[in-house]
Formats: C-alpha cells, structure tokens, sequence
C-alpha cells in the first residue's frame, strides 16, 4: 500500500485511492464541490487543489481525481495551492455571489468576497460542477439532464429544454447539487411534483389509506421494477405513506401473533410481552 | 481519380515491381502539366484550371504525349495558382483561365517561356523560371510535406513511383517493432501537434502499457485561426499519413487506427478515404498487409466543429461518441485512451514525418535541426506578410529569415512589430527576437510555443492589446466550459481587456489579468485552459507600453481600437471634394466647394469611413 504524506502527516492508502481519500483518512480537510462518492470524479469545480512534490518540481493536482499509484508528497497548505484554491472560489463566487451554501464555504476558507464582477451568465445560481448531471447519468441510468452549450453558453438542461420524458421525479439531482440550486417542488393540489428549475413535472402518488403523498409515480415504479422482493406484497406497500404502512405493518404483526397464540404456539414471544 | 487496375500486392517483391513498372509510365510522358489544388490555389479557382489543361490534352490529339495533373500544395499561396509545366519546371504563378490555351500552345507545346507569367522579384524584378529561383523556396527544406506539389494526391500510383510504402515495406519485412522504435528514437522526432513531446517515448509506453487490443489515432482537427499545415498534407500527401500510421501501429503492436478529422474539412476527408481505398486494394493496409502478417485497419472520423477536440482527450471522448471534453490526463491516454485502451495519437504531420526517418534512418533525420528539435517543421505563414502561404524549414532557422527571406517581408513598406506563434494559446514574439532560432524550447522561453505551425505576422498598425483580446476571445467561445478556471476565469479576463480597449481601462488591470493567468496555468483542466493566456502574458510582457497607454491615457498607439484615436482632415492635403463629406453617416464633417472639410469631433462615431474614402489620402488617424 503505498504512502502519501499530507501536510507531514503520513497515511496508508489502497493503490488507486485519491489525494482525497488519503487527506480525509489523515483528518484534513479540503474543499470541495463536484465530489460525491456515489458517482466518478467529476474535477471541474477545481476546488480541491493540492501541491503534488514531484521532486524536481511542483504540480498543482485535483485531489478529487489524483490517483495514489505509488508512495507520494502532498501539500494542502502550502501558498500556491492555498491561493489556487482562493482564486477558484473567488471565480465561482463571482459567477453566483447570491448563493449562501458558496458563500458558507468560501467563508470557511477564509476567502472574503471576490473582486470580480458577474459576467457569465448561463444559468443561473449554478456552478456547473456536474454532479446531477453525473447522478442522473451513472445511477439512475436515465440522462433526463445534461449539459448544452459550449464555454461561456454551458448549462444544464433538459433535451431542447422542454420538460424531459426520462425524468421520474427521483430528486437525486436535487440531492447532490452541493449549492442547493436544483429544487424539489410538490404540488399537492395537481398532485405533481416538480424539480425546479428544469420544470419537469411527474405525478405523485397519494396515500391509498390517508391520501398524504407517497413519491414520483414514476420513481415506485422504477423501485418496484428493480427491488429483489415479492412484486406483489411491494407494490402493495408502496401504495401508502410511511406512517400508513406502519400501521398496516404493525397491523400484520398483531393479527399474526394472535393466530399464532390461538394456534397454541408461543415461542419467541414471551420476552416482549 | 486513378482508377486502379492493379491487385493484391503479395510481398515486398511485389510492390518492387508495381515501383518500377508506374516509374516507367510517369517517364514514357515527358510534358506534364502541374495545377497545384492545395488549399490556397483551390480558393484561387484552380480546379477550373484544372479542367481546362484536361480539355486541352484532349483536344491536342494522340501525337501530342501531354499529361495534366492535378497536385498538392506548393507553398506559395499568395501567388496562387500555381502551374508548372515539365520538362523545364517552368513556374507560372497567378494563372488565370485565360492563360490556359496560351501556356498549352506556347510552352507545353512549343517550348517557349511565357516571361509574363513567371515570379518577378518585387526587390530586383528579376524573373525566375523555376521554383528553385524564387528566394521563397531557398531555405526551405521539405520532408512532411514531401512529394506534394509533384504527385496527384489521388493517385496511389503516384505515391507508389516515388518510394510510396517503401518505408512499410522495409519496417514489415527487414525489421523487428523494436527496431522500428529505436530509428524513431535516433531519428529524435517530437510531436508536431503543440507539445513537442519525443514520439518514439509515447509509442514505447504505448507499446509496453498492458492491455489490448492498442489504437494509433491522427489527429487531424486542425483548429488554429490561420494554420492549415495539416489540412495541406492531407489534401496533398494522404498516403504518406497512412504509411506512418502504419509503421507506427507495427512498433506499438496496434491493428486499428482512426484518423480523426475536422468536418470543415470535406476535401481531406474526400483525399484520404480515397486513399485509404487505394491502399487497401493494393494490400498496403487491411489484412497481411504485403504478406508479412501484419493487420491494420484505418477509419476516418469526422469532428464536430469543436476547437477543444484537438486536445487528445476530448479527441477521444469525441471518437466514442460522447461529448468533446477533456478529462485529467493523471493516467495516461498511453495506458488508457480510447474506451479505456492503451492509445497513441500524433499530429498529422507527425505521422508524415515517419516514412521519411524510415527510409533514410533515424541518424540523417537526427542531422537536421538543433540540439533538441530535429527535422523540419511545417509553418503556415499568414497576415501583413508578403508571401502568404505555407512553409517548411529545418528546425533552427531564425524567425528573421522565415519573415524577411521566405516571407518576403511585410508589405506596403510597414514596420514589422510582432509575430505570434504557437496558435491562439501561442505568443507574440517582438522584433528584438527576431534571430531567435525556431525550435520547440527556443520558443517556449520567449513564452510562447511551437504550437502546431500557426504564424501570424503583425505590423505597426496592429494594437498588440486588440491581438491578445482577439485571441482570448477565440479561447473563451472555443472553451468547452466543463472546468470553473477556463470556463469562468477567460470570461473575466475578457471583460477586462474589452474594457482596456474601449478606453475604459483602470489601474490594476495588468496586474489583474497576470494574476488571472497564473491561476488558469495551474488550475485548469487541459492544455487550452492552462495555456489560453499566453497571447496575454506575451503581450504585456513585450508590449507593455501599449497596454499603459490604453489604460492611463485612453489612447491606442496603434490606432487600431475604436474610440481611443480619432480622424483629422489635413487641411492641407485636402482637396475639398466632398466625397467624406457626402458619406459620413452621421454628418460630422463640414465644409464647401475649395473649403478644406473640418470633422466635428463631438458627432464623430470614428467609424472610419471618410478614411477610406479620401482619395488623397487626407483624412488622418491622430
């Protein structure tokens, strides 16, 4: 396993592991944006760059995506990759300086504001990082978002911009916008949900029992199709909210022990009672 | 086309044969009529010319042995088109249709020099008969783009009598892969493409990277403004492209290619399918290729108009499909490239090069050039220069002799302020640099680059601020946007030098912009990213002066940027003819029959037009 020497500290690291790993192993912390282990590294937002010592000389490295291949020397703090890290944040700020989840981060950098005006103007509020882009291609398998345009005009969209047929309403996208600009909206009166700002709209599916909404039509089916269960017993479930198939649940365990004492067996059941 | 009437070529022996029988053929026709159809002659009308030359041997008769052949570029594009006529080498330049039936009766014919054809040298206005007297073709030295300007670029045949696949031969049938690696590696032949990296290290750990199947790929999405190096030998040597590929592909251990090239490409795509047919058909590419065993395949890809897709990983990611991105380049594209596979890819005139360093040894190669840049390079020499066109030179030759000798110098009697090499993430090198020698490290110490062979010549009217806004401006449209450095850092940097050269400029501005480069250097994702503000950085770095008085004093030195200079009428010169008068768009200048016209400053749009249409050259840019 090689070794990967961070800031001095030392760490033992799988081959193929990133700088990142290795850092959040030592207990350092680096920022970043476009990382989430639930998809490949994207290395776009460039936050998370480090001073790789290669010897004779010093490279700046994304540490999300640097595989460790061999015993190797980084540097989170030293100045050049300190003021990397500040010039990237101070770009991204400049591009959505309204976002407080930006701002939180910049300010736990230290990085005060950015002398750069606003002049990219794409999409609004967004970073492009491309994490739900990436999660919606690499785990749901279903590319309902992209990325259209070229340089200055890059944004996420929906195919031509319309309301996208392979969107099931899941909220992945939602989930992993790390500047909480993708927005999951429910519209309980035309019972829809929405994910803002792509206005793709699926149905919900309300309670059977308590009509409170349950999830995206769309998503149960998507769950029922791939879930290694009882097709049946699933689907049924899926039909309620989760405090009516508590119940039902709950319901169940009472008729069955019931029956199971009527029919003179009582084993398992004496210490709970 | 060449219609083929030749098959399979079973052995070395075989293709031996076909050699000197179509040697033979070529030299039964002693007249031979040359059109050069390379780019720059095309543009010019040529193909019609062409055609004309085709009707007249025609029409001549069969006593009459004339053979009209239509061939790759020549180089001298500003004075395109091109027409040479054998015996004699006669060099006609600035043919028209006209001149046809008189070159046919007169010199193909006759055997008579037509004089008002011929180059005349603008110094000495001295004639010259053959392109060897025409001092633009004196220092230049040709091996990638080899025998185009002599040979039909359709014509496999063509290729074929003048050592064509000679090189597959000798490395298929006489030497080992290694072998192959170590001429290459003598031969010390570095990437033409940008990166000047040693071609024979990238084919070896391309060779040694666990994996199969390996792919050799050409990368031919020439996308610098000004260059068309590659599109040139494309258009006018394709099988020397495939010959390299190939004997690269038998040292790496490689049986798929791809030529990737740029879709405003429709001719080279048309040339080199062409002559990926003709190969085939003569067992030069396709399975045991001679009888030696050896299996390769070439397929053509077209690009998507993306300048980012000559970065070998967005190249790649194109290739398969997907969108043109780069990614991180941590692990090699040597050890996983296209879909994941060990893969190689050079420049088109990379792989041109390699026949040549078979043929005649990786030592004579090594001769030419300096101490870490060998061989020639091929340049494309364009903007306030006087011979426009495309030029190939033994690495070490000084900028001084590509602009004043081969170039011709600048036109219209101006002052040469600056040349910029390298393409759009290249530099602009001044004139105190002008006896820098041209090599890959030369280059990169002046801050700029080697680039693939893009050289745009500038004279004192051209505001070095206006360049640098001109070439981020190229980046910033032509960035794929995936990175935050590029995508958002080049926008900044735009701004602030779209301010800069309207007038509005401030303190802290260069310092701005130099601290804008340092963070693209080291934080952005490819070579476009990490390189875009080189026009920038060269700029303030040799021209400094002009940024400062943009800035401090809203004035353009160059008075090339709009606003911050403004026209005067010489009241002396003028002669009160009205016709400024008559079209200024907006009524600025006044003034009468015999009265010398006034412009009125506070109307005045500086929209230049009464500049160009003073025919006295009266109207003054101050």
């Amino acid at each position: 396993m090689p070794t990967v020497t961070i800031d001095g500290i030392r760490v033992q690291v799988e081959t193929g592991a990133t700088i990142l790993d290795a850092a959040r192993k030592a207990g350092i912390w680096i920022p970043t944006l476009c990382y989430h282990p639930a998809v490949s590294p994207q290395a776009t937002c460039r936050l998370c760059m480090v001073e790789l010592d290669r010897g004779d000389w010093k490279q700046l490295v994304t540490s999300c995506n640097y595989p460790v291949r061999r015993d190797i020397e980084v540097s989170v703090s030293s100045a050049r990759a300190v003021a990397a890290r500040r010039g990237v944040m101070q770009l991204l700020l400049a591009r959505a300086p309204e976002n407080e989840q930006l701002k939180a981060l910049a300010e736990r950098m230290g990085v005060e504001g950015t002398p750069y005006p606003t002049v990219t103007t794409s999409q609004r509020d967004c970073i492009l990082c491309g994490l739900c882009t990436a999660i919606c291609a690499e785990v749901l398998g279903r590319s309902a978002i992209a990325f259209s345009g070229r340089g200055p005009e890059r944004a996420v969209t929906t195919p031509f911009r319309q309301p996208a047929e392979d969107c099931i309403g899941c909220g992945a996208c939602a989930l992993v916008c790390p500047v909480g600009t993708i927005q999951i909206r429910m519209h309980e009166e035309e019972g829809e949900i929405e994910i803002s700002p792509f206005k793709t709209r699926t149905k919900m599916l309300a309670c059977q029992e308590c009509g409170a909404p349950v999830g995206s039509v769309l998503v149960l089916k998507e769950a029922l199709d791939r879930a290694p269960m009882h097709r049946e017993s699933l689907a049924e479930l899926t039909r309620l909210c989760p405090r009516c198939r508590r119940k039902r649940t709950a319901a169940r365990l009472t008729e069955g022990r019931t029956l199971a004492a009527q029919a003179g067996y009582v084993a398992g059941t004496k210490k709970a009672e | 086309m060449t219609v083929l009437s030749s098959e399979r070529l079973g052995s070395p022996a075989d293709l031996e044969g076909k050699r000197r029988q179509w040697r033979e053929r070529s030299r039964s026709c002693t007249k031979r009529v040359r059109v050069c159809i390379g780019p720059g002659c095309l543009a010019k009308g040529s193909l019609a010319l062409y055609e004309l030359f085709n009707q007249a041997v025609a029409e001549a008769g069969a006593d009459v042995q004339v053979e009209a052949k239509g061939v790759g570029c020549h180089g001298l594009c500003e004075r395109g088109p091109i027409v040479i006529v054998e015996p004699g080498e006669i060099f006609y330049q600035r043919v028209e249709e006209p001149d046809v039936a008189e070159i046919f009766r007169e010199t193909v014919v006759g055997g008579r020099v037509i004089e008002r054809l011929l180059y005349e040298d603008p110094d000495t206005g001295a004639k010259a008969r053959t392109a060897q007297d025409i001092p633009f073709y004196k220092a230049q030295m040709r091996i990638a783009l080899g025998h185009s300007g002599l040979i039909d670029p359709t014509s496999i045949e063509d290729y074929i009598a003048l050592e064509g696949y000679a090189a597959l031969a000798k490395a298929l049938a006489a030497m080992t892969p290694e072998q192959v690696l170590a001429q290459v590696e003598r031969s010390g032949l570095r990437g033409r493409g940008g990166g000047g990296f040693p071609t024979a290290r990238k084919w070896r750990s391309c060779r040694n990277a666990p994996g199969q199947p390996k792919y050799v790929i050409c990368n031919g999405d020439e996308g610098d403004p000004g260059a068309f190096m590659d599109r040139a030998i494309m258009e006018g040597n394709p099988h020397a492209i495939l010959e390299g590929m190939a004997i690269g592909a038998y040292a790496i251990g490689s049986s798929q290619g791809y030529i990737y090239v740029r879709n405003e490409y429709p001719i080279s795509v048309e040339r080199l399918k062409e002559a990926i047919q003709q190969a085939e058909q003569l067992g030069l590419l396709g399975q045991d290729i001679l009888g030696t065993g050896f299996s390769f395949d070439i397929r053509i890809n077209r690009g998507g108009g993306a300048f980012v897709c000559g970065e070998s990983t967005a190249l790649m990611a194109s290739l398969e499909g997907r969108p043109g991105e780069p990614r991180a380049k941590y692990v090699h594209t040597v050890e996983s490239g296209l879909r994941g596979k060990p893969t190689n890819l050079n420049n088109v005139e990379t792989w041109a090069n390699v026949p040549a360093v078979i043929n005649r040894g990786g030592e004579w190669f090594a001769s030419i050039g300096t101490e870490t840049s060998k061989g020639t390079k091929v340049f494309s020499l364009v903007g306030k220069i006087e011979n426009t066109g495309l030029v190939e030179v033994p690495m070490g030759i000084t900028l001084r002799r590509i602009i004043e000798e081969i170039g011709g110098g600048i036109p219209g009697g101006k002052a040469f302020k600056a040349v910029q090499t390298g393409g759009p993430s290249g530099g602009c090198i001044p004139a105190e640099h002008l006896d820098t020698a041209v090599d890959f490290d030369e280059l990169t110490k002046l801050g700029s680059m080697m680039g693939s062979g893009g050289m745009i010549v500038m004279d004192e009217d051209t505001c070095m601020v206006n360049v640098a806004r001109y070439f981020l401006n190229f980046l910033h449209a032509e960035s794929c946007g995936k990175c935050t450095p590029c995508r958002e850092g080049l926008a900044q940097m735009l701004a602030i030098l779209d301010r800069i050269t309207h007038g509005e400029g401030r303190q802290g501005d260069v310092e701005r912009l130099e601290e804008l480069a340092d963070l693209l250097e080291g934080t952005a994702l490819c070579a476009l990213g990490k390189t875009a503000a080189n026009p920038v950085l060269s700029t303030i770095r040799y021209f400094r002066d002009e940024y400062d008085a943009h800035i401090l004093q809203q004035r353009c030195p160059a008075k090339e940027c709009r606003g911050l200079f403004r026209y005067e009428i010489d009241p002396e010169a003028c002669k009160a003819c009205g016709l400024c008068l008559k079209d200024c768009p907006v009524d600025a200048i006044s003034g009468g029959k015999k009265v010398p016209h006034v412009i009125d400053q506070g109307k005045c749009t500086r929209c230049g037009t009464c500049l160009d249409k003073c025919p006295f050259g009266a109207v003054l840019k101050v």
